[in-house]
């Protein structure tokens, strides 16, 4: 060891205080997850608001851990949550049992469900960690309303699936917020 | 008879008579003649594509999925050939798609074709993961479509009755639907519309949408009893069920066999739950009973067990308030046991079943009444029932089985079968597809004595034997001298009589048929309407019987009983009890202390009007129910049981066949009847041995049958009643889908019954405009007429019915003088 | 051999005045033949229509008398002899003016036919929109009762007939025998499943025989004219005269009756040749549903044997002809479309494969097709080929996998054309509706 070493030390500590720190504050601050993080599902919207699960249970039967629970619905002229004939009446995921593998995602024929990237998904009580469509539901963006409602954007399903940038753009939804605003323009 | 398909020919085994050699994929097989391609490509285990074929229903060779490759003598036919449609035959070569490249193509062919105007809706489809289109495009399709062009869409789903709704951009017009309605249920009211791609299904309301020169079908819409059977024969998503409609996949469903309990035809079935609520029902394949066919009653009326009202916990009425309370399973049997126990050492005690009982429940009945309450009061019959009735039971039905009885098979290969007041089609359905098909495919001949041409009488190819109600016995005794060609018929081998349950009504008709039976040689069967009623018969829930058909009177018998039972000797009552009708009348003169009541509504019995006032009279009342019911009123103790999903039990058809099956919905905490009666049973010092339904079926089977055939009913047949003016004589039968009370919370079912009218000759209807109001002195009935071929004096009601409770309003039945008058106008 | 081009046998009294007439009829030795048949025995009766070999001019060619002699020689059940009068084939148009001019030939034989196959009552299923047609027939058939040749005991010989006259309702598809049957019935017009062949079970589920109108009209020529008359025209295997049908750019369309066997060269000289002296570019033998010929088919003998042997069929003899003006995908479109719109939809291949390809060739048309489409209706043509319930899909394929074997490089052209438009603009395919 030699005499100058101590101060060896403090240089280390020295250099080290102009250095850009690498603590996060959590959860003071919070910290931003990667962009394409598997964090709390969410279900998405048509640029009216309409719902765009159509019940179809696919991503219940993608979950390899049987966290998802579906049932469909019949849409009828009065009361209407999506296009088309299904929608999702009831829907729960169960984040005790979720594993976050995204395979439901990926199942999903509509583009209902994704993934955003918040990920406090922690509780004291079992029951607060199923979640229900009303926790899962994707906010309501301008443009958008409540449902149920009639179809606003066309006369049948189709004109939803075949248009949905532009009708997003019709309705003054956003840019970025919603997967017909941002993935697919940047796409396009 | 088949080859075991294991036992692969070769050229050494000598081909059976009636059997020929061929070769599938190179292997050689014996397959006897007239067995189609298809099937014996099955057997050898090599499964053919198909969607049109189905081994139930006559070929069609539509949808072409099935093409194989066929040589003949040495000679490769030009085309691929449907194996679905071409029998085999000595000699012949097949390649399926296992070894020809043709046969694969072809079927890849047809497959790509057959999708190109399906649409992609599986996500939303109910059919999605249960299709064969879904599965067999996945094993014999290609990767993908090169279809680039518009496809056909129509407007969807086109509801074709309330229950079953049709989306025509997903059928592949296999036509397996139209097919099982015009060829099974003999209802072909939905048809083929349009051609060429625009070819769809439809029935003549939907033909109206597009021009009247497509109105191809009878002006009617989809209303069949058997509608339910066509949406699970279609091989896509195309006919879909509005009960079922996006209830779950089926990987949600735990599926469980069950056996229905609305009649006695005894079907096999399949119930598919999900998270404890039975989601649908289908057809079992039982080729013994219902083949692959389900009625619509017993595919769609399984909700009443999830009603609102359903009870749960037992009640107790409240001294003070009279009014029910909630009480615990050990203060309710206490008051239940109590009270029965003091009224046994009474006046009595009697017990009413409803025909709706497991054998083992039935059996639980009727050992309590002989041990616990120590009488022979006990009755199933919750129905107009007869002493005459109760010496047929005894003497020509208890005991039957299909080893000794007659059979669905005896009715396929009978030459003739007389139905003696017994509707099948409402009564029995699959007994009259069963009649259907020994007349269409084998030239049965179907005669009914009943009121008028019925549905099943056309539809069963039938001749009507018209008779005045009331006026069976006389024409059944009149067969030898008037109708000699009928007679000689019924002596031929294997012919056979069937009789229901309105005979009763009928004093002198089970007589006569004994009589028929005995001198022409035909076989009897009854056929009565409800699931539990030949189970109670052979448990011995009568005042004259034991379990087994044992005769009460018989002092053997009851000593066998006694031992079995280990209960004293002498215990058992010796004298036959009252019954039903006897029970009520007692109970209202107060010549009865307690009624213990399971399942049964007083407008079933033969006078409601007593009933009520018997259950009213002060008699301490136990029920054991499902839901609050009429009874339930004026019970003092109400004991909650299980419906059929949560208990295990069986029936005994009307063949006397035994038809098992277990618990499927588990852990329920609801008790079978047998299981709260034992518990009940303890309480009052009688132990039944009926714990469990097992437990209760093994002592019953400690018991084997012994019926007494002496003591045949011999009861003069009575003169036919006469109306005087203004007067008719009542014909009334339930209709299969009606106000029963396992059809509630059901209204998709209730909006294929049939039309609520009153039926009156052309003659008795003058006057009387469109509507004609039914009366006696305890009430009536208002319907619209209509005209039909029935004998003149005499009005027909649907006995259950929207606006006509035949028995609750006019206290009468079949055979019965009732007024008619102009009903006016609506 | 004949040295006339012309055998005017059917058509030999076409041209009379009032041809429709039975006294017409009558005096051009009209109901002289049955009179001779009615003597006879059925059994020889169909001993000289097969030694005649008189061939179904439907458009199969099976063997007449064969035909006839599977019908049951007892009669438990009624025997039906049902008249396929349902002429629907594009280009097809010689049965309709048979029965306008000659109807009466047609009756006779009807008589002649029923008496050979102990049949009693006869149907005649004429197209539901050839109403003159089936007026003229209806007015021909009461003349025939009020003379005495239809009805109980016919000119006293014991024999009784009825004729119906049956208006069918229009579909393509009751020209198959067994739809024609179905439709007969009442029915939905679809074809039946064989066996049972229509011998065994055919209308009503009795043996029925389905004949053609020119099959039965030629048969009153053959028992006055015998046999060896008979077989004097045509070949050896096609023997007997045969109305020829020519549509399209010629000088003088029309019905041109000559022995099996002739030549288009032969027919075009008769009817003036190619309209405007256009060059031919390519023709039809026997309708649409027989594959295409072209210019270098002219030599080939028009009879069952030598259009087969090039690649085609006899068909009905409906000769269209087409000149190099004519657009082969434009003329295989609109047969195509035809096919499309009378497929009956009772089985897959034809049903929807008839749907697409029309969609695929009318793209094409339009120029909007691709190489790949060639391929793709090659192959779906293979799938359809041989796959479907009745004939109606093999004829609809014929023009197409044809067309595209003679022409191709028109078909490519289209598509070319296509290429170079769309060269810049990425299509989306399937994304739009």
């Amino acid at each position: 060891m030699g005499m100058f070493d101590p101060i060896k030390g403090f240089g280390v500590t020295f250099s080290n205080m102009f250095k850009k720190v690498a603590t996060e504050e959590y959860p003071e601050i919070g910290a931003p997850a990667a962009p394409r993080y598997h964090g709390r599902h969410q279900l998405n919207r048509h640029p009216d608001g309409l719902e765009k699960c159509v019940g179809c249970e696919l991503c219940a039967w993608a979950c390899p851990a049987d966290a998802i629970y579906v049932e469909g619905g019949d849409n009828t002229d009065e009361e209407r949550y999506s296009p088309g004939e299904r929608y999702g009446k009831d829907y729960q995921i169960n984040y005790l049992r979720c594993i976050g593998c995204g395979l439901c995602i990926e199942a999903c024929p509509t583009r209902s469900l994704t993934m955003i990237n918040f990920y406090e998904l922690a509780d004291d009580d079992r029951q607060k960690l199923i979640y229900t469509k009303e926790d899962l539901l994707a906010p309501l963006l301008p443009g958008m309303e409540q449902p149920p409602h009639p179809m606003r954007l066309g006369d049948d399903e189709q004109d939803y699936y075949v248009n949905g940038p532009d009708l997003a753009r019709g309705r003054g939804v956003p840019e970025g917020e919603t997967v017909e605003t941002s993935e697919e323009k940047a796409m396009q | 008879m088949t080859i075991a398909p294991d036992k692969s020919a070769t050229a050494e085994t000598p081909v059976p008579e009636g059997h020929v050699r061929l070769t599938i994929d190179g292997e050689e097989v014996i397959a006897p003649k007239g067995e189609l391609l298809i099937r014996t490509a099955e057997r050898l285990g090599t499964v053919i594509p198909r969607f049109c074929d189905h081994p139930l229903l006559d070929p069609a060779g539509a949808c072409r999925q099935c093409l194989v490759e066929v040589e003949m003598n040495g000679r490769p036919m030009p085309k691929p050939q449907a194996s679905c449609t071409m029998t085999v035959a000595d000699g012949m070569v097949v390649k399926t798609q296992l070894t020809s490249p043709v046969a694969d193509k072809a079927q890849q062919g047809v497959m790509e074709l057959l999708l190109i105007n399906h649409p992609l809706d599986c996500p939303i489809c109910d059919k999605g993961g249960e299709c064969p289109l879904q599965n067999q495009a996945m094993a014999h399709g290609r990767a993908d479509s090169r279809f680039r062009d518009r496809k056909r869409t129509f407007p969807k789903p086109l509801p074709i009755s309330t229950q079953v709704l049709l989306d025509r951009e997903r059928c592949v017009l296999c036509q397996r639907c139209t097919r099982f309605s015009d060829q099974i249920a003999g209802d072909p009211f939905i048809d083929l519309l349009e051609r060429g791609a625009h070819q769809q299904i439809g029935t003549a309301e939907t033909a109206d949408v597009f021009d009247l020169a497509s109105r191809t079908s009878s002006g009617k819409p989809f209303h069949s009893y058997f509608s339910g059977n066509t949406i699970q024969i279609c091989p896509v998503g195309a006919l879909t069920s509005a009960q079922y409609r996006f209830r779950s996949r089926p990987f949600d469903l735990v599926s469980s066999p069950n056996v229905c309990e609305h009649c006695a035809s005894g079907c096999a079935g399949r119930t598919d739950y999900r998270r404890g609520r039975v989601m649908r029902r289908l057809a079992g394949d039982d080729p013994e009973v219902n083949e692959e066919w389900l009625c619509d009653k017993g595919r769609f009326a399984f909700r009443y067990a999830q009603a609102a009202d359903r009870l749960r916990r037992p009640l107790v009425r409240d001294r003070e308030t009279g009014r029910l309370e909630e009480a615990p399973w050990t203060e309710a049997l206490r008051v239940a046991a109590e009270g029965l126990a003091k009224a046994r050492d009474g006046k009595g005690a009697a017990v009413l079943t409803g025909g709706r009982l497991t054998v083992e429940d039935a059996y639980a009945y009727s050992k309590f009444a002989r041990i616990a309450l120590r009488t022979n009061d006990i009755d199933f019959r919750a129905r107009a029932h007869s002493p005459e009735e109760l010496d047929f039971l005894a003497s020509r039905v208890v005991g039957t089985n299909p080893d000794n009885g007659v059979t669905y098979a005896e009715l396929e290969n009978a030459p003739l079968v007389l139905c003696v007041a017994f509707e099948p089609e409402e009564e029995s359905p699959i007994v009259f597809l069963r009649l259907r098909k020994a007349a269409r495919n084998k030239g049965t001949k179907v005669v009914h004595v009943g009121q008028w041409s019925t549905p099943a009488v056309r539809k069963t190819f039938g001749e009507l034997l018209a008779c005045v109600p009331g006026g069976e016995a006389a024409a059944i005794e009149g067969i030898a001298e008037h109708a000699t060609d009928l007679d000689e018929q019924l002596q031929q081998d294997g012919a056979v009589v069937l009789v229901g349950e309105r005979a009763a009504e009928v004093p002198g008709l089970f007589s006569a048929l004994h009589r028929l039976s005995s001198r022409t040689g035909a076989r009897l069967a009854w056929v009565p309407r409800r699931a539990g009623e030949r189970g109670a018969l052979h448990a011995g829930a009568l005042p004259t019987l034991l379990p087994g058909g044992r005769a009460v009177t018989d002092a053997d018998a009851r000593a066998e009983v006694e031992r079995t039972w280990g209960v004293e000797a002498g215990a058992l009552p010796t004298e036959p009890g009252r019954d039903t009708a006897g029970i009520v009348a007692a109970a209202a003169s107060g010549e009865l202390d307690a009624l213990l009541v399971g399942g049964v509504d007083p407008d079933d019995l033969p006078d409601p009007a007593l009933a009520r006032k018997a259950l009213a009279a002060g008699c301490f009342v136990v029920s054991l129910e499902l839901r609050p019911s009429a009874v339930t009123e004026y019970a003092d103790v109400v004991l909650p049981i299980a419906p059929v999903d949560e208990k295990s039990g069986s029936y005994l058809n009307w063949e006397g066949r035994r038809r098992e099956f277990s618990v499927t919905l588990e852990g329920t905490g609801a008790l079978p009847d047998c299981r709260v009666l034992d518990t009940l049973g303890v309480e009052m010092d009688a132990d039944l041995f009926t714990q469990t339904p097992e437990a209760a079926w093994d002592d019953l089977s400690r018991l084997p049958t012994r019926p007494q055939r002496n003591g045949a009913p011999d009861v003069p047949h009575a003169q036919p009643p006469a109306p005087g003016s203004g007067q008719a004589v009542l014909a009334t039968w339930r209709q299969l889908l009606d106000d029963g009370s396992l059809q509630v919370e059901e209204p998709h079912l209730a909006g294929t019954a049939r039309r609520v009218v009153a039926r009156l000759s052309k003659a008795t209807a003058e006057g009387l405009g469109d509507r004609v109001t039914v009366s006696t002195g305890r009430g009536s009935v208002t319907l619209p007429v209509e005209v039909a071929d029935l004998p003149d004096g005499v009005v027909w009601l649907p006995g259950n019915s929207e606006g006509s409770k035949v028995r609750a309003s006019l206290g009468a039945g079949h055979g019965a003088v009732v007024s008619i008058a102009a009903g006016g106008e609506r | 051999m004949n040295t006339d081009p012309l055998t005017p046998v059917l058509t030999k009294r076409w041209l009379s005045p009032q041809s429709w007439r039975i006294s017409t009829y009558e005096k051009l030795e009209g109901y002289t033949a049955f009179r001779k048949a009615l003597a006879g025995t059925p059994e020889q009766l169909v001993q000289l229509i097969k030694d005649a070999g008189l061939r179904g001019r439907g458009g199969a060619g099976f063997p007449a008398g064969v035909k006839w002699s599977f019908m049951p020689q007892n009669e438990e059940k009624p025997h039906y002899l049902v008249i396929n009068a349902d002429e629907g084939e594009p280009g097809t148009c010689k049965d309709i003016p048979l029965m306008m001019a000659d109807p009466h030939s047609l009756i006779e034989g009807c008589i002649i036919a029923a008496y050979a196959m102990r049949s009693h009552h006869c149907f005649i299923y004429v197209r539901g929109e050839a109403l003159h047609c089936i007026r003229r027939l209806n007015a021909a058939v009461r003349e025939a009762y009020d003379a005495g040749y239809l009805g109980r005991n016919i000119i006293g010989s014991g024999f009784d007939l009825d004729i119906t006259v049956h208006a069918g309702a229009g579909a393509y598809i009751c020209g198959e025998e067994t739809a024609l049957l179905d439709s007969l019935e009442g029915r939905r017009g679809q074809p039946r499943l064989k066996p049972p062949f229509p011998a065994a079970a055919g209308l009503y589920a009795a043996p029925t025989t389905v004949n053609n109108v020119e099959t039965i009209a030629s048969v009153p020529f053959i028992v006055n004219g015998g046999a060896d008359w008979f077989r004097q025209m045509g070949t050896e295997k096609s023997p007997g005269p045969k109305i020829y049908s020519i549509s399209g750019h010629v000088e003088r369309p029309g019905q041109y009756e000559a022995p099996l066997g002739t030549t288009l060269r032969e027919l075009l000289e008769l009817c003036g040749g190619m309209k405007d002296g256009i060059p031919l570019k390519f023709w039809t033998p026997g309708g649409s549903s027989t594959p295409l010929f072209t210019a270098e088919h002219l030599d080939v003998p028009l009879d069952f044997e030598g259009a087969a042997e090039a690649g085609s069929m006899l068909g009905t003899t409906a000769v269209q002809v087409f000149n190099e003006t004519v657009s082969v995908p434009w003329a295989v479109m609109k047969w195509t479309q035809f096919y499309e719109h009378e497929s009956c939809g009772k089985c897959t291949p034809c049903r929807e494969g008839t749907y697409w390809l029309a969609q695929v060739l009318e793209r094409m048309v339009e120029g909007r097709g691709t190489e790949e489409d060639i391929d793709t209706l090659l192959d779906v043509c293979d799938n359809i080929l041989g796959r479907s319930f009745c004939a109606l899909g093999d004829g609809a394929v014929s023009p197409i996998t044809s067309g595209i074997k003679y022409f191709r490089d028109e078909f490519l052209a289209l598509c070319q054309d296509a290429r170079e438009r769309n060269a810049t603009v990425p299509e989306l395919v399937g994304a739009q509706q």
